[in-house]
């Protein structure tokens, strides 16, 4: 089996500058807590420049450097970041297995795709690099050789044949064997995988025992380790605390950024999209407020997310600084994917969700609607306000030159009859008639308005099984100087009611 | 020689100058949306209601105005574009945009609550650039608050016009007699009886100011005035009677009529109204 290797050099600080791009280039540490002291886990590159080590107490790495800065360092974070980069490289591999802190293994099986071995180690590297990860890529056949190659190794991206593992790993460290066997080879004298490659193994075996052995075929490029994918979680959430409560957007907009491009590469991992996410903002001290995000066209993009965030956000009052966020997917949907031509611009999906979540705030989710026909004969009943979820552009080849290839749903006959306007609730009005009962006159707006032709009755009933029946005789009436009117004599009353206008 | 070479370079120079501009221009991909309706696109200078524009059809309540918006919506929703009607006395009946040709899943329809988000909501909808026609109902305000139409404010009017213009829209004005708009083109629409409704172009910047036409009815609603009357050409003989009594179906001459005698079902269109104008006249 092929397998990849991704290793993220200083993983807790990267995302630490990821999180906090300000960080960039500063010295700033991140701390533990080991046995009632404060020591350095992870030092940023500066620090180090400084001499701060990790493993340091903090008192004697601010000592070192005045202007350090120190957060804390949180093993389940690392860990959780760690999942998502696997979760996205589902888009170019089948299967992911971490290998915390800071690395993980990925199934190369699928590298034919993508123009082979050294395009799936590109491909892995530029999707990590869109996110803003530095990290070091190898495949191999051997879990041992992939890591340790990439760890220890000196090119950042590097495929090992099947078979020539034990001659790649020769020139590395004995340190790369990161496992108590090393001291042991190391007291021998032995300072390189090579070295101990080329020992018998019945003398290894006898001096170290099984785990000796194990090391001596790892060096010989033999790793027996099963690969053992990780299983997706089912609810596909983000979180972050932030460092120190924010008070306004700008500094929200980092932490929503991290977020929300973890959880779209996440996303695309699976090929889905997110139809509608909640963000709940953890408020300090106490107290916590969602904002329902949702969408009319499902998307994986971080970018059009992200605005759409700043725009509800800015109109969301909250009663004290944020000091936390968490993201969840609430529904999902198969993302299709679009096919843009020369010259369309994606942009076109961001700002109908932006005006349509600017429409929405203002005006309130009722007041959008799209309308969905209903079987029934009651005419203000005949439809339905359901939210606006309009099918995806067809752009491109498929939009322009393909003529459309589904077929349009015949309309019922009766809507044909229907008037395009129906007043809110049917208005009485008073009407002139013979002694015989044909409609002269009614009265409409303040005016006598002349009847100039009448077509009717259509009688609509119903509902008599239920507390609205209904029984009405439908009439089109012509009347002077306004036209076609829809208007209905109630059988319960017997009186006239104006419906509709023919407009 | 060298003239050919200068030729073809001339001619490379203009193609590239072409291709630049059209890079440059926004992407547009109708200039203007034919309705449908024959009579009515006749009348109008570019053929079709021109895009990136507001233009205002000005008439009494029944005079056809929604039915041309709804047959402009349905012609963009062909080309797969979405549109949005903003809704202010909230009459639009769906089924009969359905009939129209509307697709209900690519029209957003608004529903403000107060006059005044009307024409913000439309500046919105229109500035985006995400929906490539929008309709602005003015004929009353929402929720049967006021009972004329809405006004909008000059400055109002000129928002929409500047949006229309960068979002690439066009901008549909329905309005009020009493209350007309600041449309770009104003076209009145009025309805003469059973003939159909008279268009008449009252202002333009492209010219055609006072040309008309009349749109028939059967061009809006075909139905309404296609089929032929099953009662006969008169209305029936007028009973004497005390207690009102209306016009009723005579009884049915082939097959089941339903209990009640009433049709079955609403399988058969209601018949024309030309049959009836004659006799509705005599009676007055």
């Amino acid at each position: 089996m092929r397998l990849g290797y991704l290793h993220f050099p200083r993983f807790p600080v990267q995302r630490k500058v990821i999180e906090l791009p300000e960080l960039a280039g500063r010295p700033f540490v991140l701390v533990e807590e080991v046995r009632g002291q404060q020591r350095v886990a992870c030092a940023s590159t500066s620090a180090l420049k400084a001499g701060v080590r990790p493993g340091m107490t903090l008192t004697a790495a601010n000592a070192l450097e005045s202007s350090l800065r120190h957060f804390p360092y949180r093993p389940e974070e690392e860990q959780r970041a760690l999942v998502g980069i696997g979760e996205m490289l589902m888009a170019l591999a089948p299967g992911f297995q971490l290998s915390a802190p800071d690395g993980l293994w990925f199934d190369a099986g699928a590298a034919h795709l993508v123009k082979g071995e050294e395009g799936l180690c590109a491909k892995v590297l530029a999707l990590c690099s869109e996110q803003g990860w530095r990290g070091r890529v190898v495949v191999a056949s051997e879990k041992f050789t992939a890591r340790a190659l990439a760890r220890h190794g000196a090119r950042r991206m590097d495929v090992v044949p099947e078979g020539e593992g034990a001659q790649a790993l020769a020139p590395l460290p004995l340190g790369a064997l990161e496992g108590p066997e090393q001291t042991a080879f190391a007291a021998l004298g032995l300072t390189t995988l090579g070295e101990v490659a080329v020992l018998p193994v019945g003398a290894v075996t006898a001096r170290g025992g099984a785990a000796g052995m194990r090391a001596h075929t790892r060096c010989r490029g033999g790793d027996e380790t099963p690969f053992i994918a990780e299983v997706l979680e089912e609810v596909l959430e983000e979180r972050l605390t932030l460092e120190w409560p924010a008070e306004s957007l700008e500094p929200l907009q980092f932490a929503l950024k991290t977020v929300l491009d973890r959880l779209c590469g996440r996303l695309g991992g699976r090929r889905r999209a997110a139809v509608r996410l909640n963000l709940t903002l953890k408020l300090d001290p106490s107290g916590q407020a969602v904002v329902p995000l949702t969408l009319a066209r499902p998307t994986a993009q971080a970018k059009m997310l992200l605005e759409l965030t700043r725009h509800r956000l800015s109109d969301v009052r909250l009663e004290g600084p944020v000091a936390g966020l968490l993201l969840r997917v609430e529904e999902d949907c198969e993302d299709r994917g679009q096919q843009l031509a020369l010259g369309d611009a994606p942009e076109g999906d961001a700002a109908l969700e932006v005006v349509l979540s600017r429409l929405a705030t203002a005006l309130g989710e009722d007041s959008l609607f799209m309308a969905a026909l209903e079987d029934t004969h009651r005419p203000e009943d005949a439809y339905e306000a359901r939210a606006f979820r309009p099918p995806p552009m067809r752009r491109g080849l498929e939009g322009e030159l393909l003529q459309s290839v589904e077929a349009a749903e015949p309309v019922p006959e009766v809507l044909r009859e229907r008037p395009s306007r129906m007043l809110g609730s049917p208005t009485t009005i008073d009407v002139e008639m013979t002694a015989s009962g044909e409609l002269l006159a009614a009265r409409l707006g303040g005016r006598r308005r002349r009847v100039m032709a009448m077509v009717g009755p259509e009688r609509l009933s119903g509902d008599w099984w239920d507390a609205r029946p209904y029984s009405r005789d439908y009439y089109r009436v012509h009347f002077e100087g306004l036209g076609p009117a829809w208007v209905f004599r109630d059988a319960r009353d017997g009186r006239f009611y104006l419906q509709g206008l023919f407009d | 020689m060298s003239g050919t070479a200068e030729k073809v370079s001339v001619t490379v120079e203009a193609l590239r100058e072409q291709i630049r501009r059209l890079q440059a221009a926004p992407r547009k991909y109708l200039a203007a949306l034919r309705t449908g309706v024959e009579t009515f696109d006749e009348l109008l200078p570019g053929g079709g209601l021109p895009l990136g524009q507001v233009v205002e059809l000005w008439g009494e309540a029944a005079s056809g105005r929604t039915s041309l918006a709804l047959r402009a919506v349905a012609s963009a929703h062909r080309e797969g574009r979405l549109c949005a009607y903003v809704d202010g006395p909230g009459e639009l009946y769906p089924p009969a945009a359905v009939a129209a040709g509307v697709d209900p899943a690519r029209l957003l329809i608004v529903r403000p609550k107060t006059a005044e988000q009307l024409a913000w909501s439309a500046v919105q909808l229109v500035r985006s650039g995400a929906f490539a026609c929008v309709v602005l109902d003015l004929t009353r305000g929402p929720a049967g608050r006021s009972e004329g139409g809405v006004r909008l404010s000059p400055a109002e009017g000129k928002r929409l016009m500047d949006a229309a213009g960068r979002g690439g829209s066009l901008l549909l004005l329905l309005t009020a007699p009493e209350a007309p708009g600041d449309g770009m083109m104003r076209l009145r629409t009025e309805a003469r009886g059973d003939a159909g409704l008279s268009v008449e172009v009252v202002r333009s910047r492209q010219g055609g100011i006072g040309s008309r036409t009349l749109v028939p009815w059967r061009a809006l609603y075909p139905e309404l005035t296609g089929g032929e009357c099953p009662w006969g050409p008169e209305l029936l003989p007028a009973e004497d009677v005390t207690v009102p009594e209306l016009p009723r179906e005579r009884a049915p001459r082939e097959g089941h009529r339903g209990i009640l005698g009433q049709r079955p079902g609403r399988d058969t269109p209601m018949p024309s109204l030309r049959p009836n104008l004659d006799a509705g006249a005599a009676l007055h």
